[in-house]
C-alpha cells in the first residue's frame, strides 16, 4: 500500500528564515505519527505544507497520493490549528455543521463528531462562553466531522484534562485503526507517546525518527523527554 | 485612584503608539493631507458652473447685463442660441441658461421690473445658486452703471428643470449621503468582519479546506449584501417615510443604486482588509479610503467646482457615480431610459466586477 505521506528534501524559507531544511519522511496509512521539536523547529511549516496551506521551495509533498498544493486532496484531510479556530459567536454545533458544509457533510458526522469530543451536551452553547478547553474539543470535532483519511492536528489535546484526554487518544487509535492516518505535532510528551512513530525536528531537519523506543535506545536514555532533550541539543548534521 | 498606575497606562500607550506607523500616521499625517485636500477643493479654483448665455434683444440694459454675465468670476458663460441652450441643458452640458428675450430692454425700463429668465437644471444646489446669484451681480451691475435714480425693481424668473424652492438642503445632499451612508458603514463591517476570520485562525482553517477563494468571496459578497440591503431598506425608510427627502423616482431604482454600490463596498472591504493584521489597522484605513471620497465624489462639494486636476480624481472614485445615479433619480426621477442613469450604474457595476476579481486574488491560500 502506498504510503500516507511522502516529504522529500523540502525546504521552505521565510524572507531570511529557511523553516524547513532538506526535510524528507514517510508516513504509513493508518499510522499515527507524531512531530516533536522545540518551538521554531519547523514543525508547523510542515504541518501546514501538508496540510495545502504552504507551497515548498523545493522537494515534494505527496498527500494520499497527491503532490501537495493540490485542491483534491484537501477533502480528505482534517486540520486543526493550534489555536481553536472557531467563530465565537456562534454555537458548538453551528460551528461543526458549518465545516462539515464545507465538505458536503451537513446531514452525518455532526453527531458523532460531537460525542468524540463529548459536546454533544454543550451544542449550544455558544463558543464565546465556553472554556479553553472545550474550545479546543469543539476545535477537534470540526476538524474530523467529514470522517477525512487525513488527520493533521497541531496541538490537538492541550488544556483538555487527562481524562478526555486518554479518550481521545482512545478513538484517535480507533481511526487509526481504521484506516484513518493521523499527524500529531506537539510539545506534550505524554502526547509524543502514545504515537506509533515520532520524528524529531530541529532548525527545519529531521534529526531522528522512529518508535518511542527506538528514540530512546537512539539517545541512550530511559524518558522520551530526555531523548527529546539530548537529541535536540546535539549539533546538527 | 492612583495617578502612578494611570500614568503607567498612558505611558505604555504611547510607547505602544511610537511603534505604530499606521497610527502615528494616521494622527499627523492624515489631518494634514485631508485639510491640504479640502484646501484645495474649496480654494484651488474651480472653473465654476457653465452656464449659456441668449441675448434675443440688442438694446442697452441687455447688452450691458450680457457684459457683465460673460464677466462673473463665478460662472463660466457661453453666448449661444436659444435651440443650442435647450439643448445644452438637456444633454447636462449646463448648469442652466439665461435669456435675455426680444424687448428685455425696453421692457425693464417701462415697467421698471427687471426679469431675466434663468433656467438652471436644479439637481445641485450649489450650481443653481451661483448662476442665480451671478445674474443678480450682472444685473445689478448694469443698471448701476445705465440708469440714474431709483433702480428698477430686479425680478428674474428662475424656472428649475428638477427640484426648486421647495426643496431645502437635506432634500439636495440627502440623496447623495444615503448612498454614501451605506458604503462607508458596508466596507467598515465587511473589512473588520473579513480581518477577524484571519485573527481568530478560522481563515487558515478554512483555506486548509476543499473552499475556493473565488467561493470564500462570493459568499461574503452574497452575505453582506444581504446585511447592505437590509440596512438600504431600513436607510430609505427613514430617509423617505420620516425625514421625508425629496424622491421624484422609483424607490426599487435607488434600492438597485445603493445596493450596487454596497457590492463595491464589500469587495473592496476584503481586498483591504488583506493588508492589514488587525481591526483597529483595518479601521485606520478609513482616513485613506472614505475621506477623500467625502470630499470628492460630489457628495458635500459639486465637482464642477473643484480644480482641474482633482476632478479627475473624482471621475475614477465610485462614489462619484453613485451619487450622480442617486440624484438622477431621486432628483430628476430618472428611469432606466436616461443614458447617464445606466452609464453611472455601469461603471459602479464594473467597479464591482473589478474589486471581486481583486478581492479574490488577495485572499492568500496561506494566512500569514
Amino acid at each position: 500500500m502506498p504510503p500516507a505521506i511522502e516529504v522529500n528534501g523540502v525546504t521552505k524559507t521565510f524572507k531570511d528564515l529557511r523553516a524547513l531544511d532538506g526535510a524528507s519522511l514517510r508516513i504509513e496509512t493508518g499510522e499515527i505519527y507524531g512531530l516533536l521539536g522545540p518551538n521554531g523547529a519547523g514543525k508547523s511549516t510542515l504541518i501546514r505544507t501538508l496540510a495545502g496551506l504552504l507551497t515548498a521551495d523545493s522537494g515534494t509533498v505527496k498527500v494520499l497520493g497527491h503532490t501537495m498544493p493540490d485542491l483534491a486532496a484537501l477533502d480528505q484531510i482534517g486540520y486543526m490549528t493550534q489555536q481553536p479556530a472557531l467563530y465565537p459567536d456562534l454555537s458548538v454545533e453551528e460551528n461543526v455543521r458549518f465545516f462539515a458544509a464545507l465538505y458536503g457533510r451537513e446531514d452525518d458526522g455532526v453527531q458523532a463528531a460531537l460525542e468524540l469530543v463529548d459536546l454533544a451536551s454543550r451544542r449550544q452553547s455558544i463558543v464565546a462562553t465556553l472554556s479553553g478547553g472545550m474550545r479546543t474539543r469543539c476545535s477537534l470535532a470540526c476538524a474530523v466531522v467529514h470522517k477525512p483519511r487525513l488527520l493533521v492536528l497541531d496541538e490537538p489535546t492541550v488544556g483538555i484534562d487527562p481524562q478526555l484526554r486518554a479518550e481521545i487518544w482512545g478513538k484517535l487509535g480507533e481511526m487509526a485503526a481504521d484506516g484513518v492516518t493521523v499527524v500529531v505535532s506537539s510539545h506534550v510528551m505524554d502526547e509524543a507517546e502514545r504515537c506509533q512513530r515520532l520524528c524529531l525536528m530541529r532548525a527545519g531537519r529531521i534529526l531522528a525518527e522512529g518508535t518511542v523506543a527506538e528514540l530512546k535506545k537512539l539517545a541512550g536514555v530511559k524518558r522520551l523527554e530526555d531523548a527529546f532533550l539530548r537529541l535536540s541539543a546535539e549539533p546538527a548534521a | 485612584m492612583s495617578s502612578r498606575r494611570v500614568l503607567a497606562i498612558t505611558r505604555r500607550l504611547l510607547q505602544q503608539f511610537r511603534r505604530d506607523r499606521r497610527t502615528l500616521a494616521v494622527v499627523f499625517v492624515a489631518p494634514v493631507v485631508i485639510l491640504s485636500l479640502l484646501g484645495y477643493v474649496l480654494r484651488g479654483g474651480g472653473s465654476g458652473p457653465k452656464v449659456d448665455l441668449v441675448v434675443e434683444d440688442s438694446g442697452a440694459l441687455a447688452t450691458a447685463v450680457a457684459d457683465h454675465v460673460a464677466h462673473d468670476w463665478d460662472i463660466t458663460v457661453s453666448r449661444t442660441d436659444l435651440a443650442t441652450a435647450r439643448s445644452d441643458l438637456d444633454t447636462n452640458a449646463i448648469a442652466g441658461y439665461v435669456r435675455l428675450p426680444a424687448g428685455f430692454s425696453d421692457n425693464a425700463l417701462r415697467s421698471r421690473v427687471v426679469a431675466p429668465e434663468v433656467i438652471v437644471q436644479g439637481d445641485e444646489p450649489g450650481p443653481a445658486t451661483t448662476v442665480i446669484a451671478a445674474m443678480q451681480r450682472a444685473t445689478a451691475g448694469a443698471l448701476t452703471a445705465l440708469v440714474s435714480g431709483p433702480p428698477p425693481r430686479l425680478a428674474p424668473t428662475v424656472t428649475y428643470r428638477y427640484g426648486g424652492p421647495s426643496l431645502d438642503t437635506l432634500d439636495y445632499f440627502g440623496s447623495a449621503f444615503i448612498v454614501f451612508i451605506v458604503f462607508f458603514l458596508v466596507y467598515v463591517i465587511t473589512s473588520v468582519s473579513f480581518l477577524r476570520e484571519r485573527t481568530q485562525g478560522t481563515l487558515e482553517r478554512l483555506m486548509a479546506s476543499p473552499l475556493r477563494r473565488s467561493e470564500l468571496v462570493l459568499g461574503y459578497m452574497i452575505g453582506f449584501s444581504v446585511l447592505g440591503l437590509a440596512q438600504t431598506a431600513v436607510v430609505m425608510g427613514w430617509s423617505l417615510l420620516v425625514l421625508h427627502i425629496h424622491n421624484a423616482g422609483s424607490p426599487a431604482l435607488v434600492f438597485l443604486v445603493v445596493a450596487v454600490t454596497a457590492l463595491v463596498a464589500v469587495n473592496l472591504g476584503i481586498m483591504l482588509s488583506s493588508f492589514a493584521r488587525t481591526e483597529f489597522q483595518a479601521v485606520q484605513f478609513i482616513p485613506l479610503v472614505i475621506v477623500p471620497q467625502v470630499l470628492l465624489a460630489g457628495t458635500i462639494l459639486p465637482i464642477s467646482s473643484e480644480p482641474g486636476p482633482l476632478q479627475v480624481i473624482s471621475n475614477v472614485l465610485p462614489l462619484t457615480y453613485a451619487g450622480y445615479a442617486m440624484r438622477d433619480v431621486m432628483i430628476r426621477g430618472a428611469g432606466l431610459d436616461y443614458g447617464p442613469l445606466v452609464l453611472a450604474l455601469g461603471v459602479i457595476a464594473a467597479v464591482a466586477v473589478v474589486l471581486i476579481i481583486a478581492a479574490g486574488a488577495t485572499v492568500r491560500r496561506a494566512p500569514a
